[in-house]
């Protein structure tokens, strides 16, 4: 059995926007609970613990039922529930800085100034980076920015001021061409892009003709997804060969997170396989590990914040 | 798991010195059984889960399907020794999956999971359940039996099959069973405060505890029977789990703290936390 309760440590980091990571391996947001979670590993190894969004008050989220089984994944709209930035700044982030985690504070918001307000308050703080969620697709206005390149630009330019932290966009497929929307944060004078968030997706219950979610649709996320994620990845890695780029969706095995980074990620969030196993971003960091003893090539670009894609240049 | 690995695995705590637990992982099936055509009752092997396992908790399973990736949580039903059992009905492909295996097949597993029912409490326990909510009310008649202090009066709702009667009448000397065609719960419990002495039970309502699992309809009506009779209960909820640990967010209920998880601040609520009158 594999014990997730060992302390590990990893000799392949990786370097995100200036940050160093222990590992290339980190949680996704949404799928990281600090008091579900720590019972099963220590956060502190692996390369970061992106933390659930944060909105400027607490959010009740949206009705259940929230989840609906699909093929190799899940289709969800929780609604970004959550106790608010003030709960997170007394007891998660504290908390997961005393043990010695690199922190990912996901911010959510339904405009500009709810994004400035949590951007404002986490400035302040010992968070490593923020990643600003423009791509919720479950609750009011939550794609409206990572939709639309022109606005998403004037965002990134308003929240810049705000923070020396790195701040990185998560960025939404559910786009015709996603090329343009990085191009947007690329060139406003953010740090780093995360992608992919899930799928807006919908399961019908066949009994009674209905949608199963409550909110009618949902994301949809899992090893379904992964294809698409590696898909989008690789295109923008090659339209953007140096900026930062952390992958995720759908990834279950260190092979998976391996195929991001040679499709030019710098480093990849575990999401959906958490859900079914809360030991599963340290098992995925342990096997990415030994995949990458025998990769020393990838291994050292990644120690020195390059990607498979730039590693020469 | 081997009884070695876990005596040097989870007595390790995490660096808030919480005690940490064992992930998902692999067991044998050693008890499988048809109940009715539909009804299962499942027994793995695994001793952390019968060790730690209290009357109400849960067991995550899981499909080795790939494609069937989510958690089918099931309430613990009993516990001897390290084996551990489970009664569900066939509702779905991964039920259906469940039902198909046999004894000696291996099966991936995470728990035991969510908050317990309170039973530590003296007094007398009415443990009503309905349908598939017996299960781990039959748990919650098991640990009670091992205590001198209390006694339990069990009170089982069928569709029609009396499929647990016998499991429970091991633990319990007063049980009693009603199917559709019968009549319901309620009428079970009016039934037994008509034989008591309705004054004499006001005067020591505080020695009386509910537990209830079951169709909601049916724990919303024993709710507001042991609010007319000002009797303390405990409910014990269902609601789709995405996780079944606590990270998700997806099983919420509300309650009057908000939007609560069912996995882990449930399953077990009371009818204050709840607002059910």
């Amino acid at each position: 059995m594999f014990d997730a309760t060992q302390e590990y440590t990893f000799t392949h980091g990786t370097v995100v926007a200036g940050v160093q990571w222990k590992s290339p391996i980190g949680t996704a947001a949404g799928t990281y609970n600090l008091d579900a979670c720590s019972v099963y590993y220590n956060p502190a190894a692996l390369g970061s613990v992106c933390t659930k969004g944060v909105s400027p008050v607490p959010w009740e989220g949206n009705p259940a039922p929230r989840t609906a089984e699909t093929p190799a994944g899940t289709v969800n709209s929780v609604g970004l529930q959550n106790p608010g930035v003030d709960h997170y700044l007394e007891d998660d982030l504290p908390r997961l800085k005393a043990m010695g985690t690199t922190v990912i504070s996901n911010v959510a918001g339904h405009s500009a100034e709810d994004f400035a307000y949590v951007v404002e308050k986490l400035a302040k703080t010992n968070v490593d980076m923020l990643e600003i969620n423009v791509s919720c697709p479950n609750v009011k206005a939550g794609t409206s920015f990572a939709k639309d390149p022109v606005a998403l630009a004037s965002l990134v330019r308003q929240l810049r001021p705000l923070t020396d932290k790195p701040m990185i966009f998560k960025l939404s497929p559910n786009v015709s061409d996603i090329v343009p929307v990085a191009q947007a944060v690329v060139e406003s004078g953010a740090d780093a892009v995360s992608l992919i968030n899930t799928f807006v997706g919908m399961r019908i219950d066949t009994r009674t003709g209905k949608p199963i979610l409550a909110n009618v649709t949902g994301g949809v996320s899992g090893p379904a997804i992964h294809p698409m994620a590696v898909g989008m990845v690789y295109k923008i890695r090659q339209a953007f060969h140096d900026f930062p780029i952390i992958a995720m969706g759908g990834t279950s095995s260190g092979e998976d997170a391996l195929e991001f980074l040679y499709a030019g990620a710098n480093a990849v969030e575990v999401g959906s396989a958490a859900l079914v196993d809360p030991a599963a971003p340290v098992r995925i960091a342990c096997e990415l590990e030994s995949l990458l003893d025998e990769r020393p090539e990838l291994s050292e670009a990644l120690s020195v914040g390059k990607n498979w894609i730039n590693r020469n240049e | 798991m081997q009884s070695e690995t876990m005596n040097t695995t989870f007595i390790k705590t995490n660096p808030e010195g919480k005690n940490y637990r064992p992930s998902r992982r692999t067991v044998e099936i050693v008890g499988h059984e048809l109940l009715t055509q539909d009804i299962v009752r499942l027994t793995i092997s695994d001793e952390y889960t019968a060790q730690q396992g209290q009357a109400g908790q849960f067991v995550n399973l899981y499909s080795k399907n790939p494609l069937q990736m989510s958690p089918r949580p099931f309430g613990i039903s009993e516990i001897h020794g390290d084996k551990v059992s489970f009664i569900f009905a066939v509702v779905g492909r991964g039920t259906a999956e469940f039902r198909d295996m046999s004894v000696g097949d291996r099966i991936d597993i995470l728990g035991p999971l969510g908050k317990p029912f309170d039973v530590s409490k003296t007094g007398r326990y009415l443990l009503v359940a309905g349908g598939l909510g017996i299960p781990p009310i039959l748990h919650a008649a098991q640990k009670l039996s091992q205590r001198d202090d209390a006694q339990v009066t069990t009170m089982f709702g069928y569709r029609n099959e009396h499929f647990a009667d016998s499991y429970v009448d091991q633990y319990c000397d007063d049980t009693r069973s009603i199917d559709n065609a019968q009549g319901n719960v309620i009428d079970l419990l009016n039934t037994w405060i008509q034989e008591n002495d309705v004054k004499d039970l006001k005067s020591r309502a505080e020695d009386i505890h509910i537990l209830t699992c079951g169709p909601e309809p049916m724990m919303k009506a024993v709710a507001a029977w042991a609010c007319e009779h000002n009797i303390d209960t405990q409910l014990s909820l269902e609601e789709r789990m995405g996780c079944g640990y606590g990270t998700c967010v997806v099983c919420i209920t509300p309650t009057i703290h908000g939007n609560q998880k069912v996995c882990i601040e449930g399953p077990v609520f009371t009818r204050e936390e709840l607002g059910w009158k």
